[in-house]
């Protein structure tokens, strides 16, 4: 075929446009000088340090980690059930069920993150953290109610009907057969829920206080006003860190957890 | 006493139309039961109700003279055996046969000796340690039957068990399983679209059609005595015509079709002036160049060789049906002869 | 079981009361020029028509660009490439917003790799300002979003019968027309959703508008975020935010009724 030449080219062009910038960044942050630079004029692994060591970026990474972290258990916790609700049984409202369950993954981050200041904090219902908490779960719940699903819907009624009959208490069937069996979408769905929620930028922007500012939302500020290669390290190793997430998964699971 | 009871059973899929209604049925202890008959009939809705997994609209399920009807599913006492195995992937053949035990708190001491019992009795000792996904379907299948009997359950219920086998495997497990019963004596429901199989595997046989049951009789007599058209035809015997009752004397009957008289066995009730489909089977029929009593003229359309006998399909009218013959009797196609059906095999059933 | 879809329900209700609670303070019914508002002055309706133009072309160049991509991944025929070209595609989504975007500082900033690169070879004589330009926008929000677009026209090519090419071409179907004519009915639904997605990405999106546009190519999201922290002006921050989702909205709606259309014909 003639045209596999373009379509190679356009694969190319795609590919480079989408990973060509973490190239960049991760040479750029080995840059000696203050400055963000490409190509850079040295290498040195102060930037490294200096990232890894500020005190600003340690908190915020530890509040990224733990609200991640949670949001992702409680989502599971809340979606799980929904999930097996949805493929076993059929009832009235399920469809609107379905559609509330979804509807975090069409709102825009923006108007959440603005509606939940609102509602919440300025009512003085909950406290920052607490509303930031409870917008992560509900922006990651989607996300886990549809892995576990396609888990479930891959397993036949029949095996649970074979513990049933063979004296299992539903309950029990749930927890000794049903969910050995979805630990795949379970994984996946949890590997999800937690790099949403940890890369998060539009509710954590609302949602952020005195004290109470998660990874990304740091990184953004520290950059209006430091313009050096630090946030590039910081960058690189986020980068890397999701790379290695990544593959992980990939190791475990295989490709077709998005899709 | 029956040991199973169905009472006025109706049940139904949500809010759709009954599926069964006003269902009786009884079981015998020990008895192999087959419920027979064609998709949809509402086989294998019976077998859930009796196992639970359906709740009936109205009537009772009755297992050793208690009421079973509210009961949940893991309260009752039965092994069930599924079409598609049902095995638990993510357990060792040994686990799960043993779940049902461990359901039942029994020690692990008993349950070892139990579990290695039952995968003797089918044949697959040593494959303790195997997990689902490395056995054949056949093996997978026998794991399903250990594991619902080695719990000594009240009653044994199969959905189609080999429909997922192959041919030559499914006629092997079918000795077994009905060696395996009777060696148990477990009260067994067992669903099929297989005719052959009902008639080898049960004691008794239910015909059902349309969720109703047509007919319930041992396997000799429904293939002699088949009740209904709906059984006649499903159980193998061919409509050649049809015809009016003219006289009835006990189990036989004269029937009237295009001024010719026929004498034909009835097994249901039949009244005089009454129209019936007059039935027989490929086997008994014979072929004569002259027309005797009980001869239909008909046309030899086509001939299906199979081997050590052929089978020549005739014309009749607007019907064709097919005789079953030694293939040494050659007869050229289009030729015209006449069809012989002794009274005894010629059945005549009333339409529906 | 259902008592916990019930405690979902918890969850979604603060979602929905929020905003009903936040569109009806500016009054739905009784304070509905404030919409008007929105729309008369200068500011926001530029920054309105700014944000739509540029998803627009972001989502048509991402076709575009991730169309024959796409394709290219398709027609990869070993299975460890394939995968690792998937790989390769979907790491970018989920990398954090903020080290994507920034990246680009690198490459469009005043020492950054392009300024570097014109500079040695002589084209300009000082650092070009590259930043804070919409091209600086552009460029980002299409990294962001070309993945998404190719991971979507790849499921629905990957769903066309491997045939059906072969099948036209041996009805000499020779031209390359020809091939968009199988090809492009058949993925529609792909374009849509992949299109949807980009569209309703860009116009949502907040971290490269901010980073790489700053104040002066303000954006839907840029220019919400200013109105209700910088300038607490609430009133506006909400009506922005639900003319936000009512777009998100329209446009979900729009691409589903367009895919329907499509299936028919």
């Amino acid at each position: 075929m003639k045209h596999s030449r373009w379509l190679g080219v356009a694969l190319i062009v795609a590919l480079s446009i989408m990973l060509g910038p973490f190239l960049i960044i991760f040479f750029a942050s080995f840059e000696p000088t203050s400055t963000l630079r490409f190509p850079p004029t040295g290498f040195t692994l102060f930037w490294f340090r200096k990232v890894l060591s500020m005190s600003m970026f340690q908190k915020s990474l530890v509040l990224s980690l733990r609200i991640a972290l949670v949001a992702s258990l409680l989502s599971l916790l809340l979606g799980i059930p929904v999930a097996y609700a949805t493929s076993r049984y059929s009832f009235k409202g399920k469809r609107l069920i379905e559609l509330i369950v979804t509807s975090p993954a069409i709102v825009p981050g923006m108007v959440a993150g603005l509606a939940l200041l609102r509602f919440f904090v300025l009512m003085r219902v909950f406290s920052v953290e607490t509303t930031l908490l409870i917008g992560h779960t509900a922006i990651v719940l989607p996300y886990a109610v549809r892995s576990v699903l396609s888990s479930l819907t891959n397993l036949p009624v029949s095996i649970e009907e074979a513990a049933n009959s063979l004296g299992s208490h539903p309950v029990r069937t749930f927890f000794l057969i049903v969910l050995p069996n979805i630990k795949v979408g379970v994984i996946s769905a949890f590997i999800m829920c937690f790099i949403t929620s940890f890369n998060n930028v539009p509710i954590s922007l609302f949602l952020s206080g005195p004290g109470v500012n998660t990874l990304p939302i740091v990184m953004m500020t520290y950059m209006e006003y430091y313009y050096n290669p630090s946030i590039a390290a910081l960058s690189t190793l986020l980068i890397g860190l999701t790379l290695a997430i990544v593959l992980l998964a990939q190791k475990l699971l295989g490709v077709s957890k998005l899709v | 006493m029956s040991f199973l009871k169905l009472e006025n059973l109706t049940v139904a899929y949500g809010k759709d139309a009954p599926v069964l209604k006003n269902l009786n049925l009884s079981v015998e202890k020990g008895e192999f039961v087959s419920l027979l008959g064609p998709s949809g009939c509402g086989k294998t809705t019976t077998l859930r109700t009796i196992a639970g997994f359906l709740k009936p609209l109205s009537g009772r399920v009755l297992i050793g003279g208690k009421d079973y009807t509210n009961v949940p599913t893991h309260k009752r006492n039965i092994g069930v055996v599924f079409q598609n195995y049902a095995l638990f992937p993510h357990m060792s053949v040994f686990e799960n046969v043993a779940f049902g035990l461990r359901m039942r708190k029994i020690p692990r001491q008993e349950i070892e000796k139990k579990v290695r019992r039952a995968l003797e009795m089918v044949g697959l000792a040593g494959f303790e340690k195997r997990l689902p996904s490395e056995l054949s379907g056949g093996q997978q299948q026998r794991v399903a039957i250990a594991r619902a009997i080695v719990i000594e359950p009240d009653l044994l219920l199969m959905d189609e068990p080999l429909s997922n086998l192959d041919a030559n495997l499914r006629m092997e497990m079918r000795s077994e399983i009905k060696q395996l019963q009777k060696n148990l004596g477990i009260t067994t429901v067992y669903v099929t679209h297989d005719q052959s199989e009902a008639i080898a595997l049960s004691d008794r046989v239910v015909v059902m059609n349309s969720g109703k049951i047509e007919q319930v009789a041992t396997p000799q007599e429904i293939f002699s005595n088949p009740k209904t058209s709906f059984v006649a035809s499903f159980i193998g015997f061919q409509v050649l015509a049809v015809g009016t009752v003219t006289s009835i004397e006990e189990n036989f009957a004269e029937v009237l079709r295009e001024g010719k008289i026929y004498r034909a066995r009835i097994t249901g009730r039949v009244q005089l002036q009454d129209k019936v489909i007059l039935f027989a089977r490929p086997r008994k029929m014979r072929l004569t160049r002259h027309e005797t009593q009980n001869c239909f003229q008909v046309q030899l359309i086509s001939v299906l060789y199979q081997g050590e006998t052929s089978l020549l399909v005739f014309k009749l009218g607007e019907r064709q049906f097919s005789v079953e013959q030694d293939s040494a009797v050659s007869l050229p196609v289009g030729s015209n002869v006449f069809v012989h059906v002794p009274p005894e095999d010629l059945l005549a059933l009333k339409e529906e | 079981m259902p008592c916990l879809a019930f405690l979902i329900a918890f969850f979604m209700v603060p979602l929905f009361v929020t905003f009903f609670e936040s569109v009806y303070q500016t009054g739905k019914g009784w304070v509905v020029y404030r919409y008007l508002d929105f729309f008369r002055q200068k500011l926001s309706r530029t920054v309105y028509v700014r944000s739509v133009l540029m998803s627009l072309s972001v989502t048509i160049v991402a076709l575009l660009i991730g169309y024959p991509a796409a394709m290219a991944v398709i027609s990869v025929r070993s299975d460890s490439l394939k995968s690792l070209l998937m790989t390769l595609l979907v790491f970018p989504i989920m990398t954090n917003p903020v080290a994507r975007t920034f990246s680009w500082l690198a490459v469009l900033g005043r020492e950054g790799l392009i300024n570097n690169l014109l500079l040695s070879l002589r084209i300009i004589d000082s650092p070009v300002r590259l930043l804070y330009t919409r091209g600086a926008v552009f460029v980002g929000l299409l990294q962001l979003f070309l993945p998404l677009m190719v991971i979507s026209l790849v499921s629905a090519l990957e769903n066309l019968p491997k045939d059906v090419p072969l099948a036209a071409r041996s009805l000499g179907a020779n031209s390359f027309k020809l091939f968009t004519k199988i090809y492009l009915p058949l993925t529609s639904e792909g374009i849509v959703t992949g299109s949807t997605l980009v569209f309703t990405g860009c116009i949502t999106a907040y971290v490269t508008p901010a980073v790489l546009g700053g104040s002066r190519v303000l954006m839907l999201s840029t220019l919400l975020y200013q109105k209700a922290s910088v300038t607490l002006d609430w009133t506006m921050a909400t009506v922005i935010a639900v003319i936000m989702f009512l777009s998100t909205l329209a446009v979900n709606i729009l691409s589903r009724a367009f895919s329907t259309l499509g299936v028919r014909k």
